[in-house]
C-alpha cells in the first residue's frame, strides 16, 4: 500500500515537474511550489528563522498560535511571558489575510489537491499529489477553519522568511512536526497583518 | 543744542547697553534648540565603540542604534542626518560632558535610573532600548528557562551590578550557583569559551555581541529571560523643556511610525494617506511640528532619512545586523513587546 502510494506520488510528481518545466516560460514562475523536489534536510536556516524561545507578552492564553505576516514569524504562546517562535513563509502580496480561526484538522504527510483558484493561476500544478517527501505541503498540515489555508511543511526550506505562498503558512518539516505535536485540534490561531497606510 | 547732544549720548549709551546685554544673553542662552540651530549641527555624545550601538569604521563614519537615533534628531531639525556630529565619551565622563554643554544629547547606551536623574540634574526622555541581564549557555544543554539553572557554575564579571542581580535572582528562587568571577570582561568570555562554566551572565545586548567572538557562536543560545531592568535611554539636561520634547517625540514618532506601518520606503505614499493617524504623524494634518519649534513635516523627515523604530532596530542590532538580537521586549506593545508610544493627537 505504502509502496503503491509512493509510486503514485513519484509519478504524479514527475508529471507535475514535466508540466511545470514545459509551462515555466509561459506562466509566471512560482518559486514557492516545486512538486517532486525532495526537501534538503541539511538546509540551515538563518538564525532569524530558526526555532527559538523568545520573550513574548500577550493577553492570549498559552497554547494560542499568533502569526505575524509582516515579521514572517509564528508564535506559539507559552506560560510566563514567552513563546516558541518559528520562521515561516507567507502569502505573496495580494495573498495575505488576517483574522481569527481554529485548527480544524491535522494530517501527517498530507496529500495535496491544489484548490481550483490556484490551478487557474498556476495551470502547470498537478491536480493531485499524494503525500510524501516531494509534496509541497511537507510533513504535516494543520487546517485553518473551513478555509483553503493551512499551516504546513515544505519541500523548499529556502522559502522560509519570504513572501511566496498563495496564503498558506509554511514551516520547515522539522518545525512543522514539532508544532504539530504541541497543538491539538481546536487551537486558536490569530493571523496579524501589517497596518495599511 | 547741548541738550540735543546730551540726549544723543544718553541714547547711544542705552543702545550700547542694550546691544551688550543682547550679546551676553545670546552667549548665555541655555536653550539647546537655539544653540543647535545657530551652530548648524547636533552634538551627540556616544560610546567610543560598541558594536550595534555606536562604532566608527576605519574612515571615521559612525554607525549603530544610538548613532541613528541622534541622526533622527538632526533630521527632525535640519532635514539632514549628516548634521549630527559624534563626540565619543567614556562612561565616567559622559554626565559631566553633558552638563558642561560639550554635547547636546547623550545617545550612549545609558541606563535610566532615579539616582542618575536626581544626582546629575539630568532627564531621560524615553526608553530607546529595554536591556537587562540574561544568560548564555551551550545549545547542547537544552535549557530554555532561567529557572532550570539551579546548581550552575556561572561566569560573571566582578564588581558589577550584574553580580548583585545574579545573587538576588538565585536567592529569590531558592536556587544555588557558583560564581566564577573575573575582573575583565574578556577574561569572562575566554573562561566561558574554554568550558569553565555552565553559563555566562551579562546584559543581553552584551551577550549577543560577545557571542560573535566565541569559537563556535552557533553552538550557544541566549535565554529569553531577563533578570534585571536596564532601560537604555537618551539623556538631556533638566530645565530645557523645548529640547527635551524634541528628543522625546523623535523617539515616539519613530515608534508610532512602525505601529502605523510607515517606513522609509513608503513615506511618499504615507504623505498622501487619508488615514487621520498617519496624517497627524507625517504632518499633513495638525501643526505639532510647529509647536515643537520645528516644521510640519518634522516626523516625515525622520522617517525618510533614518526610518521607523523597527527599521533602526533591525538594521543595527536585529535580523539585518551581525548581532541578530530578537526584538523581545523591544517589540511593539501589540506584537509581544513593551515598546509603547503615547498617541500623537
Amino acid at each position: 500500500m505504502t509502496d503503491f502510494r509512493r509510486l503514485t506520488g513519484i509519478f504524479v510528481a514527475a508529471l507535475g515537474l514535466m508540466l511545470s518545466t514545459s509551462h515555466a516560460s509561459a506562466q509566471q514562475p512560482d518559486r514557492g511550489d516545486e512538486p517532486g523536489l525532495v526537501a534538503d534536510d541539511g538546509y540551515e536556516l538563518d538564525p532569524e528563522w530558526r526555532k527559538t524561545v523568545v520573550y513574548y507578552r500577550t493577553t492570549e492564553a498559552p497554547g494560542t498560535i499568533i502569526i505575524s505576516t509582516s515579521e514572517r514569524h509564528l508564535y506559539l504562546v507559552q506560560p510566563g511571558g514567552r513563546a516558541i517562535r518559528y520562521g515561516i513563509g507567507v502569502g505573496r502580496d495580494g495573498f495575505q489575510w488576517q483574522g481569527l480561526l481554529n485548527i480544524t484538522q491535522k494530517k501527517e504527510w498530507p496529500d495535496w489537491t491544489p484548490p481550483p483558484e490556484m490551478i487557474q493561476r498556476q495551470p502547470y500544478l498537478p491536480r493531485f499529489m499524494a503525500g510524501g517527501p516531494g509534496n509541497p505541503l511537507g510533513a504535516r498540515a494543520m487546517y485553518l477553519g473551513t478555509t483553503v489555508y493551512r499551516i504546513h511543511g515544505t519541500n523548499r526550506p529556502d522559502t522560509i522568511g519570504t513572501k511566496v505562498s498563495s496564503g498558506c503558512f509554511r514551516l520547515v518539516n522539522a518545525d512543522v512536526s514539532d508544532l504539530y505535536d504541541r497543538v491539538p485540534v481546536g487551537t486558536k490561531v490569530v493571523v496579524r497583518q501589517k497596518p495599511e497606510l | 543744542m547741548r541738550s540735543f547732544r546730551g540726549g544723543l549720548l544718553i541714547g547711544l549709551a542705552i543702545a550700547v547697553l542694550v546691544g551688550a546685554l543682547a550679546v551676553i544673553y545670546e552667549m548665555y542662552d541655555t536653550r539647546t534648540l537655539k544653540r543647535t540651530i545657530r551652530r548648524g549641527e547636533v552634538l551627540c555624545g556616544v560610546n567610543k565603540g560598541l558594536p550595534g550601538f555606536s562604532i566608527p569604521d576605519d574612515k571615521g563614519n559612525w554607525s549603530g542604534f544610538d548613532v541613528d537615533f541622534c541622526r533622527a534628531v538632526a533630521s527632525a531639525i535640519f532635514d539632514d542626518p549628516g548634521k549630527a556630529k559624534f563626540v565619543p565619551l567614556d562612561a565616567s565622563e559622559r554626565f559631566k560632558e553633558l552638563q558642561s554643554r560639550k554635547v547636546d544629547i547623550l545617545s550612549r547606551n545609558t541606563t535610566w535610573s532615579m539616582a542618575r536623574e536626581l544626582e546629575y540634574d539630568l532627564y531621560f526622555p524615553a526608553v530607546a532600548y529595554y536591556d537587562g541581564e540574561g544568560f548564555m549557555l551551550p545549545r547542547s544543554r537544552n535549557i530554555d528557562n532561567a529557572l532550570d539553572l539551579n546548581g550552575s557554575k556561572i561566569c560573571v564579571q566582578s564588581g558589577t551590578t550584574t553580580l548583585l542581580n545574579l545573587a538576588d535572582y538565585f536567592r529569590a528562587n531558592n536556587m544555588k550557583y557558583e560564581a566564577v568571577k573575573f575582573d575583565k570582561l574578556e577574561d569572562v568570555v575566554k573562561a566561558y569559551d574554554a568550558g569553565k562554566c555552565d553559563t555566562f551572565t551579562a546584559d543581553q545586548s552584551q551577550l549577543y555581541a560577545l557571542r560573535l567572538n566565541l569559537s563556535k557562536p552557533g553552538d550557544h543560545v541566549i535565554l529569553p529571560d531577563v533578570i534585571s531592568k536596564e532601560p537604555l535611554a537618551p539623556v538631556v539636561r533638566q530645565r530645557d523643556d523645548d529640547w527635551m520634547m524634541i528628543v522625546k517625540w523623535t523617539l515616539y514618532a519613530m515608534i508610532n511610525a512602525e505601529e502605523l506601518g510607515v517606513t522609509s520606503k513608503n513615506i511618499d505614499e504615507a504623505l498622501k494617506s487619508k488615514k487621520p493617524e498617519v496624517m497627524r504623524l507625517v504632518g499633513t494634518e495638525g501643526n505639532y511640528g510647529e509647536q515643537l519649534g520645528l516644521t510640519k513635516d518634522w516626523a516625515a523627515r525622520i522617517i525618510r532619512h533614518v526610518g521607523n523604530y523597527g527599521e533602526m532596530y533591525e538594521r543595527n542590532i536585529g535580523a539585518e545586523s551581525k548581532l541578530k538580537i530578537p526584538r523581545g521586549m523591544n517589540q511593539l506593545w501589540n506584537a509581544g513587546g513593551v515598546q509603547y508610544a503615547p498617541p500623537m493627537r
